[in-house]
């Protein structure tokens, strides 16, 4: 058992490369052989259920049953004045689409997942690629990439506002050093750049967890094909589109749906940097629906807000998880 | 000549493009410690002054008031609870998913990992009715299981990553030394798979610390807050006293930071090895 532990750990240690599967001793070997491993599934099948009971049931109560209630709960009106649930049937989703705020609250989350995916998605790939050289400073660049990412998203949206203050913030300051502007820009507090600064605070925290995905990838990639193509006298971009670029799709494609769901999610950077102000301009779905629920106590109209997130994002994970599925298919063939 | 220089050319180039981005990453932070550093009225300097002139411990020592050591607090035992708790219900949930190949544990456990993508935000209505049935609002409970619950898919699909590194013969042969399943999960398994466990309980670590949107859904009175809340509420009470509010944001990251550094090989293996192998 002792070599099998220390391979483990090993390649554990390895940090970025992925980790090897262990091999078992050959003594071990010839006693699994010797055997059908026929009897090992059903050994212990009370266990397997005893074991996945706490987290089914868990996730089952807490999650899916809640998304039910989220449909049920779109039906009945409440309001700060009434607070008793009243059946409307219909009428809540008539309102919502009957008001300009609803395809605003649309616009802005497309807008602010697409910006935000995309260039957390580029920043990532490319500064993996940097952080692939061989140089004296990867090794201490690799570490404090992630820094961003694990600083706490209230602290990082508070530090934001901060950088963004007309009068205190180190963005105007560096403007007006330059010459850029003329005097402090507010921002977070004017409707046309509102938006623009939360995606570029956004991305800032976000883009170093799609670097680590990126940088593991590539390390996956055959470093034989390079070769032969360095070879076939290919230069650095060519390498990328034809060699790295392939071999990495599936990962890509993964990264691509999972930031999306996840920034479609992402309701502290918004709310801290914002509210989803001025004048709506930065709310996105979980913003308003926790505006209408807790600041408004329109439980109703917050959960058909809510209905229409849980419908989109079931479309991403089944995105999600065709492009999984086909993943494994590639794989095995 | 050339063919030696231009390669140097090259690698100093990408070095200097490295700086660059430790500058774009660090940028923020420097700021934040800077200004943390900065008498009270120093950060009001037109043009910002990235040095501090006179540093000071001032701002930590009136951050560090009775409320931030409350919240601190709250946030550690409802951290460390779910730590425990996830890591405790995940590593059995990701050993019977790898074990047991049948094709019902892969449609549950399927529908059980896609609940990580779930918007937290479009069921927290029913969860808080829920809690308020319960009683539970207001307590360390609710936010407990609120965090287990959203943390659990997570841990399940990074665990199972490495437990499906560790070969089925290994089960097989504890079967013949005369374990049973229990035993050989408890004895041989559980070990085995420690790079998994920490990093695993370093990610729910650093999800829940941060956790907003339930906290401050679920706790209404200041004694419950946990830091991101308090954090949050700092902004509208100092107004614009930056250097307290800096003060605090370091604070509330060290731990964070500290952990990660400390298991971040770990860590980074652990995040990949489910994101990259599938």
């Amino acid at each position: 058992m002792r070599s099998n532990d220390t391979d483990f750990r090993l390649s554990a240690q390895l940090g970025f490369q992925p980790l090897e599967k262990p091999r078992p001793r050959p003594a071990l070997r010839r006693i699994a052989r010797a055997r059908p491993p026929k009897f090992a599934p059903r050994r212990g099948a009370w266990l397997t259920w005893m074991f996945l009971a706490p987290a089914v049931v868990l996730v089952g109560a807490m999650m899916y049953y809640p998304m039910i209630g989220t449909v049920v709960e779109s039906f009945y009106s409440t309001s700060f004045i009434n607070p008793h649930p009243q059946f409307v049937g219909l009428a809540l989703y008539k309102k919502v689409f009957a008001s300009g705020e609803f395809g605003q609250i649309v616009w802005n989350s497309c807008i602010w997942t697409v910006f935000v995916v995309l260039f957390q998605n580029l920043i990532g790939f490319l500064t993996a690629l940097l952080l692939n050289q061989r140089l004296p400073t990867t090794g201490l660049m690799r570490s404090l990439v992630l820094l961003p990412w694990i600083l706490p998203g209230v602290v990082g949206a508070i530090l934001w506002r901060f950088m963004d203050d007309p009068q205190l913030g180190l963005i105007n300051s560096f403007l007006l050093s330059l010459g850029l502007v003329d005097h402090g820009v507010a921002w977070l507090a004017s409707t046309s750049t509102a938006m623009a600064a939360a995606i570029g605070a956004a991305v800032w925290k976000g883009f170093p967890f799609s670097t680590v995905i990126y940088l593991a990838a590539l390390q996956n990639v055959d470093q034989e094909q390079i070769e032969s193509a360095i070879i076939d006298g290919a230069g650095r971009v060519q390498r990328i589109v034809h060699v790295v670029l392939p071999s990495m799709r599936e990962v890509i494609a993964i990264n691509l749906v999972l930031t999306t769901i996840l920034t479609f999610n992402y309701f502290d950077m918004i709310w801290v940097l914002t509210r989803g102000g001025p004048e709506n301009a930065t709310h996105i779905f979980p913003t308003k629906i926790y505006e209408l629920g807790f600041g408004e106590f329109r439980f109703g109209e917050a959960a058909t807000y809510g209905v229409f997130s849980i419908l989109v994002l079931a479309l991403l994970i089944a995105a999600y998880f065709l492009i999984q599925r086909s993943g494994l298919r590639w794989r095995t063939r | 000549m050339s063919a030696t220089i231009k390669p140097l050319v090259g690698k100093a180039g990408l070095t200097l493009l490295q700086i660059a981005l430790a500058f774009v990453i660090l940028l923020p932070f420097f700021w934040m410690v800077s200004v943390s550093l900065k008498p009270p009225t120093e950060p009001f300097a037109i043009p910002a002054r990235l040095w501090p002139q006179n540093p000071t411990l001032d701002n930590y020592v009136t951050a560090f008031r009775p409320e931030f050591r409350t919240y601190f607090v709250n946030s550690l035992i409802v951290s460390l609870s779910t730590v425990a708790i996830t890591v405790g219900l995940a590593l059995p949930a990701a050993y019977s998913f790898t074990r047991a190949q049948t094709r019902l544990v892969f449609a549950i456990m399927g529908l059980v990992v896609a609940a990580q993508m779930f918007p937290a935000s479009a069921i927290i209505i029913p969860i808080y009715k829920m809690m308020k049935g319960a009683g539970l609002l207001n307590t360390y409970v609710s936010l407990v299981i609120a965090y287990v619950t959203i943390t659990l898919p997570v841990a399940i699909w990074m665990l199972r990553g490495f437990l499906a590194r560790l070969p089925i013969e290994l089960d097989e042969a504890a079967a013949i030394d005369g374990a049973g399943p229990l035993r050989t999960f408890i004895a041989i398994i559980v070990p085995l798979c420690r790079p998994g466990i920490v990093a695993t309980a370093v990610f729910v670590l650093i999800v829940t610390w941060q956790e907003f949107l339930f906290a401050l859904s679920f706790t209404s009175t200041r004694d419950m807050r946990t830091l991101p809340v308090g954090m949050n509420d700092f902004i509208g009470q100092y107004g614009i006293r930056y250097g307290e509010l800096m003060a605090s944001s370091v604070l509330i990251s060290l731990p964070v930071v500290a952990v990660f550094f400390l298991l971040q090989r770990q860590f980074v293996a652990g995040v990949t090895a489910g994101a990259v192998k599938g």
